[in-house]
Parts: C-alpha cells; sequence; structure tokens
C-alpha cells in the first residue's frame, strides 16, 4: 500500500510541471487556423528554435481577454483597433506588423444581387441589402465580423434582424458552410476561403477593393502585468515571424496549392 | 434586439425543442423499451445491449452524421432541414430515444416477474397489463424521462452543428453560451449558464414532485 | 365442466406435465397434492391458459381453451397466487382491480368491494396502503381481489404456504366455509396432504410432473395407486 502511495504522489509530482520552459502560449484567431499557414509557421519555428508553441486558435474577442488575463505570451491578431485599445490598457509590449490578406465577398455562383459588377466593396453591399439577398455573418466579433461591420456603417445600412441576414456566431469555416447551405453571400478573408474551397459550393463574386484588406500584427504580452509570462519565448516567435525566413513561408504559403499566396508579407511597412 | 429580450427569445427556444425531442423520444422509447422489457424472443439479449451502448453515444457524433445527412449534398438534403430548429429536434431526437428504452426496459424489467402473470390473471387484457405495469413502475419511469431530458437540454455539440447557432432562429442556450464565451464576454456566458441550470433544475424540480407524489413512506 | 386429456405441458426442453386425463366437477373442490416442483403450478397456469400446451387438450364448457378468446375466458375465472402480489395500491383499488379490468361502473365495484372486504375482516383496513399491511392481511386481500369477481371457476396455488400456522389455520378455515357456502369450482394446490385432505372434496397426485392418482381422500389413503404414492403418503404423521 505503501508503495502504491508513493508512486501515485510521484505521478502527481511530475505532472505540477504544468507548461515547460521551452513552450510559448500562442493566442489566434481561429480563422487563421483555418487558413492552415500555422501548420507551416510554428514547426519551422520549432524547428529553429526549439520552443514548442501551444496554439489557442479562438475568437478575436476572447483571444484578447485571454491574454489580458496573462494566459498567453505572445497574441497573433488581426483586429486592428480591439489591438490598439489592448496596447493603450498596457497589457501588450510590443505591436509588430507581419502580413496582410485581403477580405473577398463570396456567394452563389448565380449572383442573385449582381455584385460582380459592382465597383465597390460598398456598393456590393447595398446591392444585398437593397436585394434582401441571403448574407451570413460571423455574429462573434471576431476580426472579420468587426470588418463587415465597419462596411455595413460606411455604407449606412443596419441589416440587424432581417430575416435575410444570419448571424451564426461561429467560425469562419462553419460560417461558410452554412453559407454554402444556404446559397447566401459572406464576407471572409482570402485565406480561409482558398483552404475550403473545395468544402463549399460558392465563388468569389468580388475583391480588390482596398477598404478590405485585413492586417495582422504580433503582440508580446506585457511581463510588468504578467510577471510569469515567457517573455524570451515571446520575442522568439515575434522576431521568427518577421525574420526574412518567416516572411518567406508566408510569401510562399498557398502557392503550390491554390496557386496564389493567401497572405502579403509587411514587414518594412508602417503600422495602419 | 436587446440582450434581455434575446436572452428570453433564446431560452424559449430551448424549451421548445429540447421539450419537444424529448416527448418524441418518450413517445419512441417508451413502447420500445416495454416491448424489449416484456418481449420473449430471438436477439433480445442483442437489441437491448445496442440500446445500452445508444445510451452512451456520444452526443457530437450523432450531430456529425445527422448534419452530413441534412446535407443539401446528403441523403436527406431535398428535406432542407438543416440549420433549422427541427435538425437540433431531430438530432436530440437520437440522442434521447436510447436513454429513454434502456432506461424503461430496466425499470420494467426490475417489476417482479409474476406481476405480469398476476394481472393476466385477474382478466387485464395486454393493454390494461401495460399501464397498470407503467402505473407500478412510476417511480423509475419518471427519472428516464428526467434522465432523457437532461440529456438534450444540456447538449451543445449535435445543436452546433445541425442548427448553426443562428441568430434568432437556432440559437439555444447552449450555443449562445458557447458563443459569448469565445466572445470573451464571460459575465454573460456565465449568466446564461445560470439561467440554464436554474431551468434544469426547476424542471427536475417538478419531475420528482410528480414522481414522489403519493409514495408514502 | 373442465376436462383434460393427454396434456403435455413444456418448460424449455423439459417436460414439467403429464396429464392423461382428469375432469374436474362443477362446484367441487379439487385438491392437487404433491411434493415440491412436481408440476402442480404449472397445472394451474395451464388451466388459466397462461401457459399453452404442447400437446393435448383443456376443454372449458364443452369447448376447447384454444377456441376462447384469452381475455374473455380469463374474465371468467380468478387465480390466487402463492404471494399476494398487491400493487401500490390502496385495500379497496387492489380489491377492486379485478372489476376494473372487466369495466364495471364505480358505484358496482364500490359496493362489491366493500361486500367483500366485510366478509374477510378487511373492512377496517380499505383505505391502507398495500405496503402497510402483515403477510396474513395481504392474503385476505389477495382473496378477496379473487371472490369479488364471483368467478365460475377459482384456481388458488397454495395461497397460504407464506403464512405463519395461525393465521393460516384461521384462513383455511374461513376459505372452507365461503367454498362450500358457494359451491364453487376450485382448484386448490397444496404441498400439504392434511390441507388437501381437509380442503378437498376430491384429491388429485401429482408426482415427478405425472397425475398418478384421483379420488376421495379416503380412496387415495386406502388405495394408493403406485409406489410414488405409496412413499408420499408415508410423509404423513397420521
Amino acid at each position: 500500500m505503501k508503495k502504491f502511495a508513493l508512486l501515485f504522489l510521484l505521478l502527481l509530482a511530475s505532472c505540477s510541471e504544468a507548461v515547460p520552459e521551452n513552450a510559448v502560449i500562442l493566442v489566434s484567431t481561429t480563422s487563421t487556423q483555418d487558413s492552415g499557414l500555422l501548420d507551416v509557421l510554428l514547426p519551422a519555428f520549432t524547428l529553429q528554435t526549439g520552443y514548442q508553441v501551444n496554439l489557442i486558435a479562438t475568437g478575436s474577442g476572447q483571444a484578447l481577454k485571454i491574454a489580458e488575463q496573462g494566459n498567453a505570451d505572445i497574441v497573433l491578431l488581426h483586429s486592428p483597433q480591439a489591438e490598439l485599445k489592448f496596447m493603450q490598457e498596457g497589457f501588450g509590449l510590443e505591436r509588430r506588423p507581419v502580413m496582410h490578406n485581403d477580405f473577398v465577398i463570396v456567394g452563389p455562383s448565380m449572383d442573385p444581387a449582381s455584385i460582380r459588377a459592382q465597383p465597390t466593396a460598398l456598393a456590393a453591399f447595398e446591392e444585398i441589402f437593397a436585394s434582401a439577398s441571403t448574407f451570413v455573418s460571423r455574429g462573434d466579433e471576431s476580426g472579420t465580423h468587426v470588418k463587415e461591420l465597419s462596411l455595413w456603417d460606411q455604407a449606412d445600412l443596419d441589416p440587424a434582424g432581417k430575416d435575410w441576414y444570419l448571424e451564426t456566431g461561429q467560425g469562419q469555416g462553419a460560417t461558410l458552410s452554412i453559407a454554402s447551405e444556404k446559397q447566401g453571400y459572406a464576407l471572409t478573408d482570402r485565406g480561409t476561403f482558398l483552404a475550403y474551397r473545395s468544402n463549399v459550393d460558392l465563388v468569389i463574386l468580388f475583391e480588390g477593393d482596398p477598404i478590405l484588406l485585413n492586417v495582422y500584427h504580433v503582440i508580446t504580452v506585457n511581463p510588468e502585468k504578467w510577471p510569469h509570462v515567457n517573455l524570451m519565448g515571446a520575442q522568439a516567435f515575434a522576431d521568427f515571424v518577421t525574420s526574412s525566413e518567416g516572411q518567406q513561408i508566408i510569401r510562399e504559403y498557398g502557392v503550390e496549392e491554390y496557386g496564389q499566396p493567401l497572405f502579403i508579407p509587411d514587414v518594412g511597412s508602417e503600422s495602419p | 434586439m436587446s440582450f434581455d429580450r434575446e436572452v428570453i427569445q433564446i431560452t424559449l427556444l430551448s424549451l421548445q425543442v429540447s421539450g419537444i425531442a424529448t416527448t418524441a423520444s418518450l413517445l419512441l422509447g417508451l413502447p420500445f423499451g416495454t416491448w424489449l422489457a416484456l418481449g420473449d424472443f430471438r436477439g433480445r439479449s442483442f437489441i437491448l445491449s445496442i440500446i445500452n451502448t445508444g445510451m452512451a453515444l456520444p452526443p457530437v457524433v450523432v450531430g456529425l452524421v445527422v448534419a452530413m445527412s441534412l446535407w443539401r449534398s446528403g441523403p436527406l438534403g431535398d428535406l432542407r432541414l438543416i440549420y433549422t430548429p427541427w435538425a437540433i429536434v431531430l438530432a436530440q431526437t437520437i440522442i434521447a430515444a436510447p436513454v429513454v428504452t434502456g432506461l424503461t426496459a430496466a425499470a420494467l424489467e426490475s417489476l417482479d416477474p409474476r406481476l405480469q402473470q398476476q394481472l393476466l390473471g385477474l382478466g387485464a387484457s395486454r393493454i390494461q397489463m401495460i399501464l397498470h405495469l407503467w402505473r407500478e413502475a412510476r417511480l423509475p419511469l419518471l427519472a428516464a424521462l428526467m434522465a432523457g431530458f437532461g440529456s438534450v437540454i444540456s447538449e451543445v455539440g449535435a445543436s452546433m452543428m445541425v442548427g448553426g447557432n443562428i441568430r434568432g432562429q437556432t440559437r439555444v442556450l447552449t450555443t449562445a453560451i458557447v458563443l459569448e464565451t469565445s466572445k470573451g464576454e464571460f459575465e454573460r456566458a456565465l449568466a446564461l449558464s445560470a439561467l440554464l441550470l436554474i431551468l434544469t433544475y426547476l424542471i427536475n424540480l417538478a419531475l420528482t414532485w410528480i414522481q414522489q407524489r403519493g409514495v408514502k413512506r | 365442466m373442465i376436462q383434460i386429456r393427454d396434456l403435455l405441458i413444456r418448460r424449455g426442453k423439459i417436460d414439467a406435465l403429464r396429464v392423461d386425463s382428469l375432469d374436474i366437477r362443477r362446484g367441487e373442490t379439487l385438491a392437487v397434492v404433491g411434493p415440491n416442483g412436481a408440476g402442480k403450478s404449472t397445472l394451474l397456469l395451464a388451466l388459466a391458459h397462461l401457459i399453452k400446451p404442447a400437446r393435448g387438450m383443456i376443454t372449458f364448457h364443452n369447448t376447447s381453451l384454444g377456441e376462447w378468446d384469452d381475455v374473455k375466458y380469463r374474465r371468467m375465472i380468478a387465480f390466487v397466487f402463492q404471494d399476494p402480489l398487491l400493487m401500490d395500491l390502496s385495500v379497496r383499488e387492489n380489491i377492486g382491480l379485478g372489476l376494473k379490468f372487466r369495466g364495471l361502473e364505480g358505484q358496482e365495484i364500490m359496493t362489491r368491494v366493500n361486500k367483500w372486504a366485510k366478509t374477510m375482516g378487511l373492512a377496517s383496513l380499505l383505505n391502507r396502503r398495500a405496503g402497510q399491511l402483515s403477510g396474513g392481511e395481504a392474503q385476505r386481500v389477495s382473496l378477496a381481489r379473487a371472490f369479488v369477481l364471483g368467478p365460475e371457476l377459482l384456481l388458488m396455488d397454495e395461497p397460504f404456504s407464506a403464512v405463519d400456522p395461525p393465521t393460516r389455520a384461521q384462513l383455511l378455515k374461513d376459505l372452507s366455509r365461503l367454498l362450500s357456502r358457494d359451491h364453487r369450482t376450485t382448484v386448490f394446490v397444496t404441498h400439504n396432504l392434511l390441507e388437501a385432505a381437509q380442503m378437498g372434496d376430491r384429491v388429485a397426485v401429482v408426482i415427478g410432473g405425472e397425475l398418478k392418482q384421483v379420488g376421495t381422500p379416503r380412496q387415495i389413503k386406502s388405495r394408493p395407486s403406485d409406489a410414488s404414492v405409496r412413499a408420499f403418503l408415508r410423509e404423513l404423521p397420521y
């Protein structure tokens, strides 16, 4: 009986080593994860630096909350307004641009609202509104959702509560599935759409308007608030994704599989 | 829509969907479980073991299979049920039915086996006999009902997959909690959780009261 | 009234009961006696058509049981089991249960139940719940439940074996009185030879799943038909 108790205690003790020294907790969004970029970027980072990355992928809102509570070392996000607030409140140490991609409006190939022919994204949104075509929104306060809301706002339209306007409250992949089933329009980042294209019955109907740019930044969590964060690991990650090697990986990701890059590296650009 | 009004709408939908699913599972499970308990035929043990496995079926697996069946590309796509409340009712019924069936069978098997003969000996028709056996087993049968309801009101995976969590249409308490959490709105998530718990408690309170009524100790 | 011919009942692969020929006359009390497990209960279950024979025929009023509608037939008889097996109801509701199955009106049920409760000395217990009764009281309820039906045939399977001796003696006395008063056709199963002799106009001896002999108690005692019957008789203290 005593031997058993001793063994049990040893087992418990070994479990208390919760996060090993060489691990970095990265929190990012589900759409970033869905694009598949991290599946290439993170192992390359581990190979070069030896740091293991524990990735938590959630909606943008929760991502920042997790970082605010010190449960992450580094944040990779594409929600500029929320990020700036995060920095202002002193939760982040350093914020650097990493890459950008763009949003596109996808929908059924028969395009009932004829948005293909529209000159601007706002005009496309106006047509969708006017024709009461089905539009599927993320509805989860993610970066994409915030972008979508700002577009409606700039077009001076309010779709909330309309029966053609569906809010799923889910990630990009799930939202695209629903849009496909309902044969409706949706705003999505190009990366996730390219990754999901073969699973959904939707096509890109509008793209290219500068207003649709989607910018990614990496933020190291401020150790002043949370001394136990792995600052060295976080900085190593930030350095890696902005290094020439990291940027090269970003530049090349998706070209082979989809014929076009999903992201455009940004090092050297100014923070918007 | 203000948060409060929305919460009421979500709560009502949860109750409707889970209520209908539980009722459907009762209409299916009570007769089927009774037949399994009282019948004497080859393959009875086999079917019982399938039902017992069904009780432990992961709801998320049910959700996946139902979703794939209801997709436009799936066999039942023409029904256009995917991402509607009826899809959730379907999935939840499939989840609850084995629970109600299995527990009904167990409830009736726990009765004295001679009771059947006794009732028949008193001149009961088959239906009269079954009704009286149900009455004798009403305690474990009501427990079966509570278990069936509990298995669906608290379910989130299947509801998310087949319902789509669409605001105003298929958002129920559990999927709303997941959403608020992913937005970082932990207080709202907790408020919805408390609501769900209170709701479940009140319903079980009512069912327990019915169950214990007339039980003199 | 009842004729059994060439009967064979099987339980699984085993021959549980064989009866070549047995007549039960209207108004008589036939005591069926034999050692435990001999097949006596099986005979009662067959008479109630709760189990079907593998071979042979039982006729009731000259019609084979197989041709009777099961429920209709069983509503003409009453079965008292070894254990009272009362429902989780009041004594009143238990006694009236069979009447309820037969679709009688509430008022009619109440009248009959009250009458028989009085006869069986249960009037004061009518509102008691079944679970609160003593063994003897429960068995009385079981009897009342059977008698209230006014059955053409009464089947009783060792109704007093689970009851203590003094209560048992009293119950036997009461039962005997009731049966002779009403001339009710009864088949009474017991493993106790004394009881059989006391209760039965005639006695049927069943040993090892076979009907060995039928006759008055005196006939059986004085001329046992074979060695097994003789051995069984030897169990008697007198």
